[in-house]
């Protein structure tokens, strides 16, 4: 409890992302860790730490966007269409010819673009976050597998782009696609903690009536929740292009439920006002190092989806019991976010 | 009563708007194709809108009382593998039929234990069992040959038919007629409302939600289940992805049909509707010749376009007679329901 412990600020800060970060979490992680360690003494290298963060980083990006919408209340399906999408933006504009910065500045834009779209539908029309998400889930992956033609965009690498996707290493184990999510985490949680708009996510998301009241410009909020979110989804998409070499009609689908799981087992709650940018991290790493730890102790491939099911439920069952627990001795159990929003 | 009254308080009605937009549609294709409206089409049109229609159904039970289920999709797939690996061992029919729907009871089960006992929340939990349910299909399919059962009873289950009917459209027919009058006419159907409104209040009246939840989410495994049934039927043949994504369809045609995502409004036959919208779209487009890739776009901006019009209308209405308050039916259907579990 952040509470009990008020010795010194950055033990009771630290104490205090931990209560938040769900200690179902953590429990898992270590769980994870030491499966893992028994099968295979490599796993705790730090190759395959770089291995597990260079996996991670696109999830990554999409649960940070995902955490924010999540804390305004709504929920964001679309970040993996929208993330196959604006790496086919890339890979078709680089392929006509275009610079490649102005390539994935236009494929940034587009992804903060559509995020707008979300918002002004969920908004000015009044749709459900979740319909109109769902709606731009399918628009987008239509559009990509319309755009391609069924087969994958290829040949637009060159070789400042295989830097920039982290397929080479100028800089050791650093690649550029692990410092961008290092940059968008510090950002994310700069902002949520720091910025005016970071304290109205928490408040539109806790209770959007008393927010108004308090002159907070709800749907503003709301929409930019969305852009955010989308614009980082087109900053993935930008490495993911970068990476994979190739641009499949497909790219991207499934990672949106990665996305919310991964926000959800961090601390962010769907009924909105909880979540941060360090759970969001914390959620990503137990889902990259459960299939890592599966790939490296020779789970077959069609286990894993079971497993990681089987993960996602145990971290949110003892996060649960644990709560239940805290709740016995204080009747606030979700005190973190309360003190995030004032 | 004037016209405008009329019009007012028809368009009030909620489905309302779906429902005409549902009809435009039929019009459209009817058309704009001579083979939409030909007996074989529509025979085919109904046969396979059946599962999405099941899953709907049990979803809207899930959605009104404030939940979600997205582990239906997997639930559908593995039921589907289950009842065909039965069947396909030789089996007796009903057997089959009976792992099949036991399947999803299961999984309905542990959805339902986690979430009303527990206090997980349903996203998650589903979330969860979608993943392994998913991929316990898959590990099916990779230990036992699903193809083909040579039984007539069992393609019966999809073939057959009584007066010209097909035998699976008769059937999802039943289903969906119970769970509608067990919705709007039975105390528990009542305290689904309830709670879905205001889950303490319930709670104060005497509701258990936590009996109740676990019912709702073990009847739509169970619905779930059995749609999987009639779709190894269907297909006799499963593939390792089988069912994938009919969860998103299922709460789409229930969103469309006007069952409110936040819970304690709406309808079985509305989410049958918006089942039939989405059915309807596919099929038309395709008899149309339309490019399959067009398919993801045209029906995420007709789930749009249907929702968007179905609030216009609502507005319209509210316009029209300024007057009287906003005719909110299903808050008024539902404060009965609290006074009948409260006495």
């Amino acid at each position: 409890m952040s509470g009990t412990n008020r010795s010194t600020p950055v033990a009771s800060q630290l104490s205090g992302v931990l209560s938040s970060t769900s200690s179902g979490a953590i429990a898992i992680l270590i769980l994870v860790c030491v499966l893992a360690t028994s099968q295979s003494s490599s796993f705790l290298s730090l190759d395959n730490g770089f291995n597990i963060a260079s996996q991670m980083v696109f999830v990554l990006l999409l649960a940070l966007g995902t955490t924010i919408v999540l804390i305004t209340g709504g929920i964001d399906l679309s970040v993996g269409s929208v993330m196959g999408l604006t790496a086919g933006v890339v890979a078709y504009l680089v392929s006509q010819g275009l610079p490649l910065g102005v390539a994935m500045l236009a494929a940034v834009a587009v992804g903060a673009l559509l995020g707008l779209v979300n918002g002004l539908i969920i908004t000015k029309l009044g749709l459900p976050d979740f319909i109109a998400t769902l709606a731009m889930l399918g628009v987008a992956r239509g559009l990509l597998f319309l755009w391609t033609e069924g087969t994958p965009f290829i040949g637009y690498m060159s070789k400042p782009y295989y830097v920039i996707g982290g397929l080479e290493r100028p800089f050791g184990y650093l690649t550029i696609p692990i410092m961008v999510a290092m940059v968008a985490t510090f950002a994310v949680f700069a902002v949520l903690k720091y910025t005016a708009f970071g304290r109205h996510c928490y408040g539109v998301g806790s209770s959007s009536d008393a927010a108004r009241r308090s002159g907070v410009r709800v749907p503003r909020i709301r929409v930019l929740a969305y852009v955010v979110s989308g614009l980082l989804a087109g900053v993935a998409g930008v490495l993911l292009a970068g990476q994979t070499t190739a641009v499949a009609p497909d790219l991207g689908s499934g990672y949106e439920l990665q996305a919310i799981a991964a926000a959800i087992i961090g601390g962010a709650a769907l009924s909105g006002g909880r979540g941060h940018a360090l759970g969001a991290v914390m959620g990503t790493l137990i889902l990259a190092a459960t299939a890592n730890a599966m790939n490296i102790s020779g789970v077959s491939a069609v286990w894993q989806p079971v497993v990681v099911g089987f993960v996602l439920l145990l971290s949110v069952i003892l996060d649960r019991l644990t709560e239940k627990q805290r709740g016995r001795s204080a009747h606030l159990p979700s005190a973190p976010a309360v003190a995030t929003a004032h | 009563m004037s016209i405008r009254d009329r019009l007012a308080r028809t368009a009030a009605v909620e489905g309302a708007a779906v429902t005409v937009a549902f009809i435009v549609m039929v019009v459209v294709f009817a058309v704009s194709s001579p083979f939409f409206l030909t007996g074989q089409n529509l025979h085919n049109l109904f046969v396979e809108s059946v599962f999405t229609v099941l899953l709907a159904a049990g979803m809207t039970y899930v959605i009104i009382v404030g939940g979600i289920d997205l582990s239906v999709g997997s639930v559908l797939g593995l039921s589907a593998g289950m009842t065909l690996m039965t069947a396909s061992k030789g089996a007796p029919l009903l057997v089959a039929i009976l792992v099949g729907v036991a399947t999803g009871l299961v999984v309905g089960l542990v959805n339902g234990l986690l979430i009303a006992h527990l206090g997980v929340n349903a996203f998650i939990v589903t979330l969860a069992t979608l993943s392994i349910g998913g991929g316990a299909l898959n590990v099916l399919t990779t230990r036992v040959e699903l193809t083909g059962v040579d039984s007539t009873a069992f393609t019966n289950l999809s073939q057959g038919s009584v007066l010209g009917i097909p035998a699976p459209v008769l059937m999802t027919l039943a289903v969906v007629l119970l769970l509608e009058f067990v919705l709007i006419a039975t105390p528990f159907g009542r305290r689904i409302f309830a709670a879905g409104i205001n889950d303490s209040a319930a709670h104060l009246a005497g509701v258990n939600l936590r009996r109740l939840r676990l019912q709702v989410y073990v009847l739509s495994g169970v619905v779930a289940g059995f749609a999987g049934v009639l779709l190894a039927a269907h297909l006799n043949s499963v593939q390792p992805d089988l069912g994938t994504g009919f969860e998103l369809t299922a709460i789409a045609a229930a969103v469309i049909g006007g069952v409110s995502l936040s819970g304690g409004q709406g309808s079985v036959w509305r989410a049958v509707v918006g089942a039939f919208f989405l059915t309807t779209l596919s099929q038309g487009l395709q008899l149309l010749g339309v490019d399959p890739t067009w398919f993801t776009i045209v029906t995420g901006v007709s789930i749009v376009a249907a929702i968007a019009f179905s609030r216009g209308t609502q507005w319209f209405a509210s316009s029209l007679r300024p007057a009287a308050p906003r005719p909110s039916a299903p808050a008024a259907e539902a404060a009965e329901p609290t006074h009948a579990v409260n006495r």
